[in-house]
């Protein structure tokens, strides 16, 4: 299929079919009216073959290049037609599934996902292991056919929805830190697990604290090789910081565009306002022009690694200076106002928060361009 | 040739045009070395390629060659020598750097190191809205001032007033607006240039300069430092790239931003590495920081572009998607 056809035929079905895909919802609605209307749209792309380009043929795909994935996010973030961040959990996990999973256990699992019929989640985090995810320490001890699985994840977002969960375990010895580390795919509903979502801070239950209590894991459900599930995570990463970007960035300059019509019709053509507005899209354009690099090397097979930080330290700071922008020209709105255009202005700026936070924090991306990109040596 | 050149023979030419840039000698001898190893005729077959590559070895190697003159006079149609120099708009700005008044025009603008011994210079004049393009006997330009930050002085101002009926009008070209992207764009690839260059020599000294019984790179503060130049660096040089792809006035505004941003923050954090060696005349880091400070005012800098762009924007009603899959 090739891309700028696709990209035609995409639009035009899009515009179609621009009123059934809108959400049913004012402003942003809830999680459950956010996550069924996700699945709808999902639905409707696969049941028209948009959503099943840029996926292989093994996972109920049409195969074709990854770029007509990153399209699809695209169209959708820029018509608003659903919340990204649901949309973000396929886009990271299943390439990495799809490579490193058993064949026939991605073959019958991923389609329902691709199908919006599923959620999955990403359960790395611990409350004693975040940036340092290597000392993890959520056991999986051998045992009959598979593993059971003991301990805590925290920061797991999407479990309340999910049926599956993409796992970072500890088979080694306690301190075997990168090397003991097995990924297993997870049923959610699978006896053992519990879980309390956790509120963010911008009001949503986006994530939750989870317990596994001897869960037990059957051997078909490992990804990668047993005590090679750091490869695994480090294949993930680069893909949380490709894809899913592209689509969020897409976003960006929706609201950038938004907040323009803002400005506009409140008639403010300020220096200041030109200023702020110019140098957040500037930066949106930078990330989006390293980001479209990004894309097609994935396209043309290329493996992707820490350059990826790039793309997400400039995201991370597009982000920030859009909806700092917004926050300092819209006068008040953020702080003090009512309505639905108000709430997801004030969504949008406290969620910017946490970019530098979710897929490995700003320090530790600099971390790696220093050791990685400029070969700085180690760190003392 | 159809706007691209090779790559293997941009990739020589690059390598000869550094070497010639490196050398020490004035910028008008410069200049003529340029010219012989092709300069026009990389200039006319691939403007924009060819332009950036001339432009990062600039950045690379400080060098005071008058490519600017070349690169907006091309741009408007005007044959190109090392003997014509071009009137460059007044620091910060891209607006002309002329206008009439009365039977004189004035001028208020820059000149670059070619403008001592050039004969003929490009002058655009801005009259009720539109930008007309005239030619002069360069002598009316020549800068008395020889102050400014620049040691190699690449660039003077000019304030004159000469008289209207010196000008000669220039052959219908390019526009005004085009010129001011082309050369944007061109900056663009210099600034960065100048800003890798200034990153490479910080990360050689982090790593040889050694405090506390360890290189001063093992420090987190300073290998972040280094890492944020870097990444600014890489964002603005792709969409410096992506200005290759087509002219588009809008991206070569963000192109010049976002290189002047990049230079400012690598320099900042450049100096800071190299501390106490990096502050004196004897280290040449100050040849680039200062060159840097020069070039980012160039057709609009890292503070005057973004509220310009930000009144694109808000003219236009839309933030555009200027870069597509
Ligand atoms: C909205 C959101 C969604 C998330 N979703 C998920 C999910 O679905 N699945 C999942 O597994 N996780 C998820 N996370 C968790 C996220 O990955 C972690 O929060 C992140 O890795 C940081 O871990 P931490 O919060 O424990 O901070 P810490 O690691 O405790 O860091 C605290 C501070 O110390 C700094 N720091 C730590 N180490 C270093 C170092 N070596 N050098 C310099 N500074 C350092 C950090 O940068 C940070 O500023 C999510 C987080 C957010 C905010």
């Amino acid at each position: 299929m090739d891309p700028e056809t696709f990209r035609r035929d995409l639009g035009a079905w899009l515009d179609d079919n621009a009123h059934e895909l809108a959400p049913p919802y004012e402003g942003a609605g809830s999680m459950d009216e956010q996550m069924a209307h996700y699945s709808y749209v999902k639905r409707s792309l696969y049941d028209a073959g948009f959503g099943r380009y840029g996926w292989p043929e093994s996972v109920d795909g049409l195969g074709g290049s990854p770029l007509l994935r990153a399209m699809v996010g695209e169209e959708i973030n820029l018509r608003g037609l659903c919340d990204p961040n649901p949309w973000t959990m396929i886009e990271v996990l299943v390439p990495t599934v799809i490579e490193f999973a058993r064949p026939e256990v991605a073959a019958a699992l991923v389609p329902p996902f691709l199908r919006g019929d599923e959620m999955w989640s990403q359960g790395f985090s611990e409350p004693d292991a975040g940036s340092d995810l290597a000392s993890l320490s959520c056991r999986a001890a051998k045992t009959d056919g598979g593993w059971l699985v003991s301990g805590q994840k925290i920061w797991t977002s999407f479990i309340q929805y999910a049926q599956r969960c993409v796992l970072l375990t500890r088979t080694g010895e306690p301190n075997s830190a990168h090397r003991g580390i097995t990924a297993l795919l997870v049923d959610v509903d699978s006896p053992g697990i519990t879980y309390s979502p956790i509120e963010t801070m911008h009001g949503r239950l986006d994530f939750a604290e989870v317990h596994y209590d001897e869960v037990f894991v059957p051997t078909e459900r490992l990804i990668g090789e047993e005590n090679g599930g750091w490869q695994v995570a480090m294949d993930i990463l680069p893909y949380e910081r490709s894809t899913t970007f592209w689509h969020r960035g897409a976003l960006l300059h929706r609201r950038c565009s938004d907040l323009v019509a803002h400005l506009v019709a409140n008639g403010d053509h300020s220096d200041t306002a030109a200023k702020a507005l110019g140098h957040a899209f500037q930066w949106l354009v930078a990330f989006r022009s390293q980001s479209r690099d990004t894309q097609h090397r994935l396209a043309n097979g290329q493996q992707l690694g820490v350059e990826t930080s790039i793309d997400k330290i400039l995201i991370t700071f597009a982000e920030q200076q859009l909806f700092g922008a917004v926050r300092d020209l819209l006068g008040g709105v953020v702080e003090f106002d009512d309505g639905i255009d108000a709430a997801m202005w004030r969504t949008d700026y406290l969620y910017s928060k946490a970019a530098p936070i979710y897929g490995g924090t700003a320090e530790i991306q600099r971390n790696i361009v220093a050791r990685r990109l400029l070969d700085l040596g180690p760190e003392s | 040739m159809s706007g691209l050149v090779d790559a293997e023979d941009l990739a020589l030419l690059a390598t000869g045009f550094e070497a010639a840039m490196a050398e020490e000698t004035r910028p008008a001898e410069t200049d003529q070395a340029l010219f012989d190893l092709g300069w026009a005729e990389l200039l006319s077959a691939a403007p924009s390629q060819g332009a950036a590559t001339a432009f990062r070895a600039l950045g690379t190697t400080n060098s005071a060659a008058g490519l600017l003159d070349d690169v907006v006079a091309n741009t408007l149609g005007i044959d190109i020598s090392p003997q014509t120099c071009v009137v460059f708009p007044a620091p910060h700005q891209a607006k002309a750097p002329a206008h009439p008044q009365g039977d004189a025009v004035v001028v208020d603008g820059l000149v670059s190191a070619r403008d001592e011994e050039a004969t003929t210079a490009v002058l655009a004049v801005e009259a009720d809205g539109s930008v007309r393009i005239s030619t002069a006997d360069a002598r009316l330009f020549q800068s008395p001032v020889a102050g400014g930050v620049d040691p190699g002085r690449a660039f003077r101002r000019v304030s004159v007033e000469i008289p209207a009926d010196a000008l000669v009008p220039a052959p219908a070209g390019g526009s005004w607006d085009s010129a001011v992207a082309a050369a944007r764009t061109a900056l663009a690839h210099q600034l960065l240039g100048g800003a890798r260059w200034m990153l490479a020599e910080a990360r050689q000294h982090a790593i040889d300069r050694a405090q506390f019984g360890r290189p001063v790179a093992s420090f987190q503060a300073i290998r972040h430092k280094l890492a944020e130049s870097l990444v600014e660096i890489e964002g603005a040089a792709s969409v410096a790239e992506a200005c290759l792809e087509g002219p588009n006035p809008l991206l070569a505004a963000l192109a010049k931003s976002l290189a002047g941003q990049a230079a400012n923050t690598t320099a900042t954090h450049a100096q800071q590495v190299l501390a106490g060696i990096g502050f004196t005349a004897e280290h040449r880091f100050h040849y680039w920081l200062k060159r840097m400070l020069v070039v980012d005012t160039l057709f609009g800098s890292a503070s005057s572009l973004p509220a310009e762009i930000g009144h694109h924007l808000l003219s236009r009603g839309a933030a555009p998607r200027l870069i597509q899959l």
